[in-house]
């Protein structure tokens, strides 16, 4: 198979489920929308180099994964740079974006969720959201199971905190 | 995961989203310098160095302060001694210009 039909294949295959996957990170449309173009242009550029050693999932999802992350670090360090809490600006995309149709519970679970450092914001979107297993996160993060645990415990807690139960 | 997430999409995202992914690697190929584009910033940074170099020895060469045609004794001495000229043809020289 050439590298171009594995690169359809990709697209075919898991571009609609990694859309979910950033989006649950950046919470925006139109920064997935973005991010979605560089990561996908960074799969094609990596293909050559993918071994195999790792399944085809956890690649493309090591990809999309570090790009959210770097993104939301640059984010950060913008709104640092502008005096801006980001807190409140990400309550305010989420209040005024036109594709989230949640109703007031889940609006506070994703402003919630917006709150967690983007690390833990990470391991939580893809257990609570994703359904990963623990292993298949360890396997896209390179962090051990029982650190991902806690990761995941610890996010769980502070929005149960904020929000109250979400389960 | 779409049940917990409660997030839409405008009409008819996905398709597009994955007619323009599937674009990729034809606007790369598009967009890949050739082998002598790829030089042609270092071809063009050495000619540039090359000129400047030439005009600079140049105008030294027509601003440099003219030598008043003086050699002196050492320069003299250096010149002999590189030379084949022999003691004798030196003496015969001198003594015929004294």
């Amino acid at each position: 198979m050439s590298a171009e039909e594995t690169f359809r294949e990709i697209v075919d295959k898991y571009s609609e489920r990694l859309y979910w996957h950033v989006r649950s990170l950046t919470g925006s449309h139109d920064d997935t929308d973005d991010l979605l173009q560089d990561i996908f242009l960074k799969i094609w550029k990596a293909l050559p180099s993918f071994r195999g050693d790792s399944g085809l999932f956890t690649w493309v999802w090591r990809i999309a994964t570090n790009e959210a992350l770097g993104f939301l670090r640059k984010k950060k360090v913008r709104a640092a740079l502008r005096f801006e809490s980001l807190d409140a600006r990400a309550e305010r995309v989420i209040d005024s974006d036109p594709w989230f149709d949640g109703d007031s519970a889940q609006r506070k679970l994703a402003v919630a969720v917006s709150h967690l450092p983007s690390k833990q914001r990470s391991v939580f979107c893809m257990r609570y959201f994703e359904e990963l297993s623990y292993s298949q996160i360890a396997e896209i993060t390179g962090t051990s199971e029982g650190a991902l645990k806690a990761s995941y415990f610890h996010a769980s807690q502070k929005i149960r905190d904020e929000i109250g139960d979400f389960d | 995961m779409k049940e917990k997430i409660h997030y839409s999409t405008p009409e008819a995202y996905f398709e597009n989203l994955r007619a323009r992914l599937q674009a990729i690697p034809a606007k790369e190929r598009a967009g890949r310098p050739t082998a002598v584009q790829k030089v042609a910033p270092y071809i063009a940074l050495a000619a540039t160095f090359a000129i400047a170099f030439v005009l600079g020895g140049i105008i030294l060469n027509k601003t440099a302060a003219p030598s008043d045609g003086q050699a002196s004794d050492e320069e003299i001495i250096e010149y002999l001694i590189s030379s084949d000229v022999s003691t004798l043809q030196l003496v015969d020289y001198l003594s015929y210009n004294e």
